[in-house]
């Protein structure tokens, strides 16, 4: 909780402010009792009109002041409150960008969706009741005790009498129930993270007709939840009728002794008033110690997921002095590199080594899961090689600063993407500050450019959730002209072109083949390979084949299958 | 620091009259809304009528115990304090004690039955929501982020759940307690009860005042985070794209700018929210004053006691303490109804209804018939998606659908299985239309390999029976083998145990689509729709699957969008779509013979 909480230091002075305020408005309430007894015993018992009345404007005046603070202070709670939640969310926000991929797969992403939404808001909603009413219960629980040993010390001890039981009682509670919520909120999770699984899959749960058979396994991780979030609230439960309890107990005391006091004139009757009236404005404040509690409890669990992500220790983006010299722009090399996804020991790549000079083209094959897209993904390095080196421009890529390495690189990923905003925004992401005719350019080349203008906004047109509805080759082929809007000096296509036709997929390589950029790519097809430079087959992760498609048929009998299987297609094509 | 005072966040939050008359004039219409969004939870909450009586009557119990306390106490000072005789003290001391150990009793059972019916109410709506999302057609879907429905299902709901926990009770309680209190107040004393009374109207006057702005605020305010949490998922789901173009900075600025705007309304919503318990106090507070300061003169003629005043005092807070509790919740209880009034939104959106149900019994061959069909997306501007679409596919046909992208090859399938309905025309089933058929009876007839292989949270096994339920372990491993999934499968730590990560990272896009032709094995279906399904797998792996294919397709009617034109030579039928129309359809050699656009397309894939 402490380093969550430390980012309302900022503010210190404004908490301060609230503080005070509140501090002013409940030290005038815990007046109001003592005036009470001023006019018992100064103005009812002694017969002083004037003092009555006297007392009586101290009182409104005592509230008006309690009413101004109440407000101001209110004022200042919120500013401090939002203000807080606001940095808490950006520093978690930019802590998460900023995570390697290795660091950002760690953590489920709905885990880290509901730590950004609803852990942020929990903790902002318990700071702001702390700053007004949260810390009043305690304090004015504190006060009361205080006052009541000013108004009469020997009536304020019968009064305190049952305080330790109640104390160590409320510890073990509180204990009790921060660990039960902490585990409701587990069980909340759970069911966020179904709810999300449920929301990307609505086809094909309704292709397969599993409606309810989802409905099922929901309803059981709803039930699971609603049953151990009604045995915390129980427990919890227990706390106030206790605690009243033992106060309406000590209360009695304080009545029974009181009144000996009073016979032997240790006290009067105005006092043995204010100190009941202080007791029952304990059990007033009681009343808010069990909704103390749970808010505590699930501020404590929501900022110890928040700090899991703040905490977290992020295996690299450290960026080394930075590397500037592009001597070989576009050369790629793989030096002995063996790889094995973070926290796994399974080497995914085994000593791969090959090396690209600037624009040529080279196609990477094999079997599904045999490593091809793992490969592509250590040269923007999204992970760092287990083993061995990876060399972009010339230089070892954890040399790089990363933008400079990432900026340098387009990529096409296997799945592609769009995000939330216009055609142009989304082109854009290639290229910061792009003209328009930079956009349509790449447009041109990916084969969009006609399909865009015919929407009626054009680039205008807006796309993702809420925009058109896009085809799978038509949302691969903007991700193409994403990246092609760069320039990239290496352009790496991931299977990129699965989704598109025949003939769409020719005019692309067309396009893509006049490109001045050192091209990796993905592909099963051998007359797409073919019009590479050179061709790499992987097999379980190793090198099974490298060399020109000429070289592969000859030294390579798992290529001339793949290449014999084709050929008898394109034969059977021309029949 | 003034300046961070006076204008917070860097400029002046100012309220702008014209938005709170805005809101006045539709004033009658938001206060209906709110009616029926309590009406409806008091449905649900009235399913546990007899366990609410229950605890309905401990509220009552609690309340007059609650009420006693304090009168006797009065008793106690005025009978035997004031004038120093304590015979029979004792004896009152011992009812109090009896009152306070009822009081405590009563008010644990109440809570603890409560909470089980809140949770229960909120467990219905929970499982109700989803249901109904479940029932909801796929242009629903298409409409809203994924992070608007989320926050629909969770915080929405959390909301309601809290404010059922606590604030239902405390509505009965206060209800009863002040009753009770003004009951007692106008026995001991008229003249000082009338004078606490003075406070109700400058109550409502100034709730008026507050609820004016806040009901306002607090909805901008949730839109705020509606919109600030869709950014949220959007671009965490998306992190490896935002990292490979690194526009970490870009979604970082998106970012501020929602959150900002999340932070200015948030700002004013609790401002105003925050002046209510103070309101509430002050008034409180100054009814205090009153009684203490008129019942001292009134004490003084003699017409009241001490005990009286000690009472009314307290009886003065009591009156006020629980609206003083529910103007504390008053945020949570806002921001309840408001998030109940969006779930009930959805559930009051229309679900995927079967208008007409023929009852087909009869088993159905797949002989599939679309006649003149069209359609457009809702709310696309633009021209037809399909146009006049008419063609028959027989019993256990395969027909290829080829066309470039965008043609309309996807929404063909889509409108086969009623994800949408066709606008114009028919589509007919064995020659029922599909319209007149339950949704239901239809899609089990068919199976799907959709473009984007969605993998659950769930072992593997799990995820490749989920085409058929009732599927044994044989079963699933049978329809591994004939996908070519076993091995890899088998390869994996547990096996068929292995639980897949939900984004699926563990296993390849290949892989991934293994698993789902194997999901659409185990269905066995009467018709095959695969939606460029082998795209992603590898020539060597593309054979074997090829040939499991062959023995799946053979008997039903399959619709199959591939780009390998080998796969396109095996159907008996091509449908060439070009810009939402069907330029060419027939036998593969009538069309070859014809030696129009499918023939060009030939020609330009030999590249």
């Amino acid at each position: 909780m402490k380093t969550v909480f430390s980012y309302a230091k900022p503010y210190k002075f404004l908490i301060a402010i609230a503080l005070s305020l509140m501090l002013l408005e409940l030290t005038v309430e815990l007046l109001q009792p003592l005036v009470i007894a001023k006019i018992i015993d100064d103005g009812i018992l002694a017969g002083d009109r004037n003092q009555i009345i006297e007392y009586g404007i101290i009182l409104m005046g005592l509230s008006a002041i309690a009413f101004l603070s109440g407000v101001v202070n209110s004022y200042f709670a919120s500013h401090v409150s939002q203000s807080f939640s606001f940095d808490l969310r950006k520093v978690v926000y930019a802590r998460i960008q900023s995570f390697s991929l290795a660091t950002f797969n760690r953590f489920p992403a709905s885990g880290l969706i509901t730590r950004l939404t609803s852990d942020v808001n929990l903790v902002q909603q318990v700071l702001f009741m702390s700053l007004r009413i949260m810390l009043r219960a305690p304090l004015l629980v504190i006060g009361s005790i205080a006052m009541a040993f000013v108004v009469n010390a020997q009536l304020a001890v019968y009064l305190v009498i049952v305080f330790p039981v109640l104390s160590v009682f409320l510890y073990v509670m509180v204990k009790k129930g921060v660990s039960h919520f902490s585990f409701v909120q587990q069980r909340l999770d759970q069911l966020n993270r179904m709810v999300q699984e449920n929301l990307q899959a609505v086809r094909l749960i309704k292709a397969y007709l599993r409606g309810k058979h989802e409905s099922n396994r929901f309803s059981g991780v709803a039930d699971s939840l609603k049953i151990d979030t009604v045995k915390a609230f129980r427990v919890m439960e227990i706390i106030l009728p206790i605690l009243l309890f033992g106060m309406n107990l000590s209360l009695l005391a304080v009545l029974w002794f009181g009144a000996f006091e009073i016979r032997q004139g240790s006290a009067e009757i105005g006092e043995l008033v204010a100190i009941v009236n202080y007791a029952m404005r304990m059990t007033g404040a009681f009343s808010m110690f069990s909704f103390i509690i749970m808010a505590f409890a699930r501020a404590k669990s929501s900022s110890e997921r928040i700090e899991e992500v703040l905490l977290a220790e992020d295996v690299r983006e450290k960026d080394e002095h930075g590397e500037d010299n592009m001597l070989h722009r576009g050369a790629v090399e793989f030096d002995g590199v063996s790889f094995a996804y973070p926290g796994t020991d399974r080497l995914v790549l085994k000593n791969i080594s090959f090396s690209l000079k600037a624009n040529e083209k080279l196609a990477i094959m094999g079997a599904t899961g045999s490593g091809k897209s793992t490969l592509l993904q250590l040269i923007p390095r999204f992970y760092d090689a287990t083993d061995g080196m990876v060399k972009v421009h010339g230089s070892d890529v954890q040399k790089w600063k990363l933008r400079t390495l990432r900026k340098t690189i387009g990529i096409v990923p296997q799945q592609s993407m769009l995000f939330t905003g216009t055609i142009s925004g989304n082109l854009s992401w290639g290229k910061e500050q792009s003209e328009q005719s930079e956009l349509a350019d790449a447009a041109v080349k990916a084969q969009i450019h006609d399909t865009v203008m015919r929407f009626p906004d054009g680039y205008n047109t807006r796309v993702g959730q809420k925009g058109v509805n896009l085809s799978g080759g038509q949302k691969q082929r903007l991700s193409i002209a994403r990246a092609l809007v760069r320039k990239p000096s290496v352009l790496i296509l991931d299977d990129s072109t699965s989704a598109l036709d025949v003939k769409t997929e020719a005019a692309l390589w067309q396009e893509l083949e006049r490109e001045n950029a050192t091209m990796l790519m993905v592909t099963q097809k051998i007359r797409t390979a073919m019009k590479a430079d050179r061709i790499l087959l992987l097999e379980d992760g190793e090198i099974s084949a490298y060399g020109t498609h000429e070289q592969l048929l000859k030294a390579s009998s798992l290529y001339r299958q793949i290449a014999f299987s084709q050929q008898e297609q394109e034969v059977d094509e021309y029949v | 620091m003034f300046d961070a005072i006076r204008r917070p966040f860097g400029y002046e939050p100012v309220i702008r009259k014209e938005d709170l008359k805005k809101k006045d004039s539709k004033k009658s219409e938001r206060a209906e809304n709110w009616q029926s969004t309590l009406l409806r939870i008091w449905k649900l909450v009235d399913e546990h009528r007899l366990l609410l009586m229950t605890v309905l009557a401990l509220v009552f119990v609690s309340s007059a115990l609650a009420l006693l306390g304090p009168y006797l106490i009065g008793y106690i000072i005025d009978e035997f304090i004031v004038p120093q005789t304590f015979s029979g003290m004792g004896t009152v001391i011992f009812w109090l004690i009896a009152v306070y150990i009822g009081h405590s009793v009563s008010l644990y059972l109440q809570n603890y039955w409560m909470v089980g019916i809140a949770q229960a109410v909120i467990y219905r709506m929970r499982t109700r929501l989803f249901e109904h999302l479940q029932r909801l057609p796929v242009s629903f879907f298409d409409k809203r982020q994924h992070g608007e429905l989320m926050s629909r299902m969770t915080n929405d709901i959390e909301n309601v759940s809290t404010t059922l926990n606590s604030t239902f009770i405390q509505v009965f309680s206060s209800i009863l307690t002040l009753t009770g209190t003004i009951i007692i107040m106008l026995w001991l004393s008229p003249l000082l009860t009338v004078l606490t009374l003075v406070i109700i109207p400058m109550m409502y006057v100034a709730m008026q005042w507050i609820t004016k702005r806040t009901g306002r605020l607090y909805k901008e305010q949730q839109q705020a985070i509606g919109e600030l949490n869709g950014l949220i998922e959007e671009s965490i789901s998306g992190q490896k794209i935002v990292k490979a173009f690194s526009q970490e900075p870009r979604v970082m600025e998106e970012f501020l700018v929602k959150s900002e705007n999340l932070r200015r309304t948030g700002f004013w919503a609790w401002t105003f929210a925050g002046f209510i318990p103070k309101v509430m106090n002050f008034l409180n507070n100054g009814s205090f004053a009153i009684v203490a300061g008129v019942g001292g003169i009134l004490a003084l003629n003699g017409s009241i006691s001490i005990g009286v005043i000690v009472i009314f005092t307290e009886y003065a807070r009591q009156f006020t303490r629980p609206l003083n509790d529910l103007a504390n919740q008053f945020n949570t209880v806002l921001s309840a109804i408001a998030g109940a009034e969006r779930v009930f939104s959805i559930m009051g959106e229309t679900e995927e209804k079967d208008e007409i149900v023929l009852n087909v019994d009869k088993k159905l061959h797949g002989m599939v018939e679309f006649d003149d069909v069209s359609f457009k997306y809702e709310g696309a501007e633009e021209d037809w998606t399909i146009r006049n679409v008419s063609f028959a596919v027989g019993v256990g046909q395969t027909a290829a659908l080829v066309g470039a992208t965008g043609a309309g090859k996807t929404t063909i399938m889509q409108l086969l299985a009623r994800f949408y309905d066709a606008a114009e025309g028919q589509i007919r089933l064995d020659g029922t239309p599909i319209e007149a058929m339950p949704r239901e009876t239809l899609r089990k007839q068919i199976a799907f390999v959709l473009q984007d292989p969605f993998l659950f949270e769930e072992t593997v096994r799990e995820n490749i029976r989920y085409g058929r339920l009732d599927a044994s372990d044989d079963e699933v491993v049978e329809a591994a083998k004939r996908s070519n999934a076993h091995d890899f499968i088998e390869a994996l730590p547990f096996g068929y145990d292995t639980v897949l990560k939900g984004d699926g990272s563990m296993i390849s896009q290949g892989q991934k689509q293994l698993l789902s032709i194997a999901r659409a094995l185990i269905a066995d279906p009467v018709i095959l729709l695969l939606d460029e399904a082998t795209s992603s797998i590898d020539t060597v792996t593309e054979l074997k699957i090829q040939e499991a294919l062959e023995h799946l397709m053979s008997g039903r009617t399959s619709f199959v969008i591939a780009h390998r034109l080998n796969t396109v030579r095996q159907a008996d039928l091509v449908l060439v779509m070009e810009m939402g129309e069907l330029v060419e359809f027939g036998k593969q050699q009538d069309l070859i013979d014809k030696g129009g656009v499918y023939t060009a397309m030939l020609a330009d894939a030999k590249l």
